[in-house]
């Protein structure tokens, strides 16, 4: 079976620690995404799970056999690079076809792989060029190509489209996750693009500083994330967080005093295990209601900078003491810089943060 | 790229602006004449130098005024090339049509007459036939054996390991020593009778050891020295291709479970192929002109003489410059030929990759 | 767990291209004994006159605690590094200067001058190759390098006519210039392959920016080529240092560099070849190369892919 096991694996470079106890299972025909961004030890897990770095503690098991000795020749497994590495003197053909010649097939049916996966990723026309004559999309889909030509254990991904152009990326994009969705083969992309993670994985494992903060499904690192960092890094615009002091809680009622204001909102039911105490709210921009009148749970904020962003207007405003709110309301609603807006964060969609960071949910 | 745009007009033949070369000229030649008629030779030669100085900077500063950097940047190179290297050159080429030897004053033209003699005289053809035999033989051997030993050392300090940049200076050493010092000392290490080679070789066969009885042994001893000396030349320039091939690429190779063979093929060799060549032309040229340790070792016994070595001989100890010259000019179409063939095949090459 | 093997690089280490000490250990003796040769001449430098050319000949100035039988050990002495500058030149006089403080600055001063200067005008001419080519470009490049392909006697007889007319024999200046264009040729194709190298944007950026041409070169160009330079000096020194037929037939008493002073010291006197003065000197007129070598072996090594690594 076509799977990937990481269980608590740390890479140290002397004193520095890249990767600490990072632990993720991916089955078969799973796509799961480490997010995270640049620094946070993402690749180098991706490069211990290939043998291109060896592991300094813990295991790495693929297709249920323990690998962490095994050089990546040994590890059967396809990996597409950060910058492609095509072999600059072979054309594509060679390229697509340097996989292959491990298995010592016939020149017919190395020939007849290679047409073929050259089909799906439309690169017929270019077999015969040099790495040097194509263009850049050309050159991530000749790096996909090689990668699927043969039938490995599982695949990786480096930051496969990080140099394609926001057209190409959105197409290419489509086209890997309809590859793989055929192949059914554990994957593993390392991405720091969230809207790549979103689209196309069926897990997303977001890392910091070496450590994985979160696994789950697009939908649950969204909906729930499980910490400050989590719900900050997902999402665009990005979460508002604001610093509250919890008052009381009673009745699915939570009394805090945000930005200066008294409100009461509704939370969590786990929000009553906390004690009156410093926490950190979330609310996503578009999980505001922007109303005309002050009420029990509402937040005062001035709309100082309007950035109309299509279907809807993104508002910067101000509250009492300063802090910036970001809110997102539909194009039909109307707001001038200097209005006054009493914001209704959506009860379902507000998030409660500890002292310690993470997210108080039952 | 800036174009040479010629938007300066050119300024009338007396106006003293610092970009009338023109002007610059005609003094300096009445200058120059003037001096050379009126001072000695040392002080003329003093005057025509500050006179050859002024036009330099007329023609420079016109250069640049007119925006024609290439012209300006190269001069410099050109002139003093000119002076020191293609001057002499065409002046022994010169001298190559005349009967002149530099113990004797005098002078006469014989149009071809040395370039026949030095192809086809009976007495002097033969030797310079051998010679160039020989050259050829010192070519092939000793290029050969440079560049497997150094192409062998580059292969061993490829990696990053520990130590590594102190135990490469060593294996660079023999490339700075002096000819005279490792020459002399070469001729020693394979003396009879003091040698460590030939202490080694008596204490295995029990008789005494003498390499530079035959000619192989000579060629050898030579070709050994040499190779030795320059091996580390075409090593660093294999080193410094093989530590140039980016490291994702044997990674890619790695996943992709390449044989080390397949990899050296498509991924390093591709790489230094380039560097091999150019080590391949420059240590070629060289070693047409080896001339130095058949001197030191042997002094051209055991039908070792090289055509350099012969060319000196009969330029500097037998006189005969414009012989010399005559032969040296044959040699110099030889390397040209040889060296345009490399250029072709060098960039058909880089073309068909 | 990392083992104890595994922290001092004993095992294959994790990384593609990287090796442990076992790696050290063949290379070491690989280097040790291709070093050898110049290993013994340093020997010899350290060896009584009377040790220098025993049979066995002696190999180590120490008996590595017994190692080493008492017949190839020999007693080290400074002696012969006084004997370069002050011996006894003819037999019954006392001991007098030989000179060679002179030669060893000449030797130092003709090099760094001609092979500074030939970098100087060689990289000028490059970036005019490079960036401003001119009519029929690469038939100049192939003059030029045309000039290193004659054995040096063919040019030497027109320039020792030449020094003579104008009166530059055995002068600084002669054999400086001499030694210039003997550099300059390898100087002008190994850096125009550097600036080949060079991607044009970011000085046309700073044209943009209202750079001049000479601020484009000096800001932009060169420090980009600097290792290049590096390699070039090093080559450029190797060669003019040890270079021995020019020096011989173009030197006077005064500017007479080391390897002619060499030759002489060793071959005069008809008592055969002084071998510990030999290579006491050698090993002396080795230093001062081998530590510039050392000290841009890294700038070396990423200098002479001349740009012949294309893509």
């Amino acid at each position: 079976m076509s799977t990937i096991e990481v269980k608590k694996i740390t890479k140290k470079y002397g004193e520095f620690l890249a990767v600490k106890d990072a632990s993720l299972s991916v089955k078969a025909g799973e796509v799961v995404c480490l997010l995270g961004p640049s620094g946070c030890g993402k690749t180098t897990t991706l490069r211990m799970i290939a043998g291109l770095e060896r592991a300094t503690e813990g295991d790495v098991i693929i297709a249920g056999k323990r690998m962490n000795e095994l050089p990546p020749q040994k590890r059967d497994i396809a990996m597409v690079f950060q910058f492609y590495a095509l072999y600059p003197a072979l054309n594509v053909g060679q390229n697509i076809a340097m996989p292959l010649h491990f298995e010592k097939l016939s020149k017919e049916e190395t020939d007849r792989r290679v047409n073929k996966v050259a089909k799906i990723l439309h690169l017929t026309e270019v077999l015969d060029r040099m790495p040097g004559q194509v263009s850049e999309g050309e050159k991530q889909r000749i790096a996909v190509a090689r990668a699927i030509v043969r039938d490995p254990n599982c695949f990786l991904f480096d930051e496969p489209l990080s140099r394609l152009d926001v057209e190409l990326r959105h197409s290419m994009r489509g086209q890997i996750k309809e590859v793989l969705s055929n192949l059914s083969k554990a994957t593993v992309i390392v991405t720091h693009d969230q809207l790549e993670a979103l689209t196309m994985a069926d897990r997303i494992a977001i890392m910091r500083d070496g450590m994985i903060e979160q696994v789950g499904t697009p939908h649950e690192v969204f909906a729930k994330p499980a910490n400050v960092f989590v719900a900050s890094f997902i999402g665009t615009p990005q979460m508002n967080l604001m610093e509250a002091d919890l008052k009381s809680f009673g009745k699915g009622v939570a009394s805090v005093t945000l930005a200066g204001n008294a409100v009461e909102m509704a939370a969590d039911p786990a929000v009553s295990t906390l004690r009156p105490s410093k926490v950190m709210i979330g609310i996503r921009p578009r999980a505001f209601t922007a109303e005309s009148s002050a009420g029990k749970s509402t937040i005062p904020a001035q709309a100082e900078l309007i950035e109309p962003m299509g279907a809807e207007t993104l508002i910067h405003a101000r509250t009492k003491l300063g802090g910036d709110i970001r809110v997102v309301v539909p194009r039909t609603q109307r707001i001038k810089i200097g209005d006054v807006l009493h914001l209704k964060p959506d009860p379902k969609q507000t998030h409660f943060f500890g002292e310690n960071g993470r997210a108080v949910r039952a | 790229m800036t174009t040479t745009a010629q938007f300066l007009p050119a300024p009338p033949l007396l106006s003293p602006v610092a970009h009338n070369w023109k002007l610059a000229l005609l003094a300096g030649l009445v200058v120059s004449v003037i001096a050379i008629v009126l001072f000695p030779a040392r002080l003329s030669v003093s005057v025509v130098g500050a006179m050859v100085a002024l036009v330099a900077a007329a023609f420079a500063v016109n250069a640049y005024r007119r925006r024609y950097y290439g012209g300006l940047l190269v001069a410099p190179a050109i002139a003093v090339l000119f002076v020191m290297n293609i001057f002499p050159l065409l002046w022994s080429l010169g001298l190559s049509f005349f009967a002149y030897q530099s113990n004797n004053q005098s002078i006469r033209f014989v149009g071809l007459n040395n370039y026949i003699k030095v192809l086809t005289n009976d007495i002097a053809a033969p030797a310079n036939w051998d010679a160039l035999i020989n050259t050829g033989m010192f070519v092939v051997f000793t290029v050969a054996l440079q560049m497997i030993t150094g192409f062998l050392l580059a292969m061993l300090f490829a990696k990053q390991f520990p130590l590594r940049k102190y135990l490469l200076i060593l294996v660079l050493t023999p490339m700075m020593l002096s000819v005279v010092a490792s020459g002399v000392f070469f001729s020693y290490y394979y003396d009879p009778t003091f040698g460590i080679l030939s202490y080694v070789m008596g204490e295995i066969t029990g008789n005494q050891f003498i390499l530079m009885d035959s000619k192989v042994g000579a060629v050898a001893g030579i070709v050994f020295t040499d190779a030795w000396m320059w091996a580390p030349f075409v090593m660093l320039l294999v080193l410094a291709g093989l530590v140039s091939v980016p490291k994702y690429l044997y990674e890619a190779a790695a996943i992709d479970r390449v044989s080390k063979a397949r990899q050296f093929w498509t991924i390093t060799f591709p790489y230094i192929r380039g560097l091999l060549m150019l080590a391949l032309l420059f240590r070629t040229i060289e070693a047409f002109k080896l001339y130095d340790l058949v001197y030191i070792l042997i002094r051209g016994g055991q039908d070792t003489k090289t055509i350099a070595y012969l060319i000196t001989e009969i330029a500097n100890e037998q006189n005969k410059t414009s012989e010399g010259a005559a032969l040296s000019y044959v040699i110099l179409f030889m390397v040209i030929v040889l060296t345009n063939l490399y250029l072709y095949l060098a960039n058909r090459r880089n073309q068909g990759a | 767990m990392a083992t104890l093997a595994e922290k001092f690089g004993l095992r294959k280490a994790s990384g593609v291209g990287e090796a442990g000490w076992g790696h050290t250990l063949i290379v070491a003796l690989v280097s040790l004994i291709y070093f050898l040769p110049v290993l013994m001449i340093i020997f010899t430098a350290f060896k009584p006159s009377a040790q220098a050319l025993s049979v066995p000949p002696t190999l180590s100035p120490t008996s590595l605690f017994g190692l080493i039988p008492d017949q190839f050990v020999f007693t080290p002495t400074l002696e012969n590094f006084g004997q370069v500058f002050n011996r006894v030149m003819v037999s019954g006089n006392a001991a007098e200067p030989t000179g060679f403080d002179v030669f060893f600055f000449n030797s130092f001063f003709i090099s760094s001058v001609s092979v500074l200067l030939a970098l100087v005008i060689g990289t000028l001419a490059s970036y005019g190759f490079s960036r401003y080519p001119l009519k029929g470009n690469d038939t100049y490049l192939f003059i030029i390098l045309t000039t290193r392909m004659l054995p040096a006697i063919v040019v030497i007889i027109p320039i020792i006519l030449m020094f003579r007319t104008v009166g530059l024999s055995g002068s600084y200046v002669g054999i400086i210039m001499l030694y210039t264009a003997f550099n300059l040729a390898f100087t002008i194709w190994m850096m125009k392959s550097f600036f080949d190298e060079l991607s044009y944007d970011v000085e046309d950026a700073a044209r943009i920016d209202g750079s001049s041409e000479i601020k484009v070169f000096l800001k932009i160009c060169l420090p980009q080529v600097v290792a290049g330079l590096a390699a070039t000096f090093v080559f450029g020194l190797i060669l003019t240092w040890n270079e021995f037929l020019f020096a011989l037939l173009l030197t006077g008493v005064d500017t007479r560099t080391v390897p002619v002073a060499m030759n002489q010291a060793v071959s005069s006197g008809g008592r055969g070849t002084d071998w510990t003065l030999l290579a006491s000197i050698e090993t002396l007129f080795l230093i001062p190369v081998f530590l510039v070598t050392f000290f841009l072996q890294d700038h070396l090594l990423r200098g002479v892919t001349f740009g012949t690594v294309k893509r």
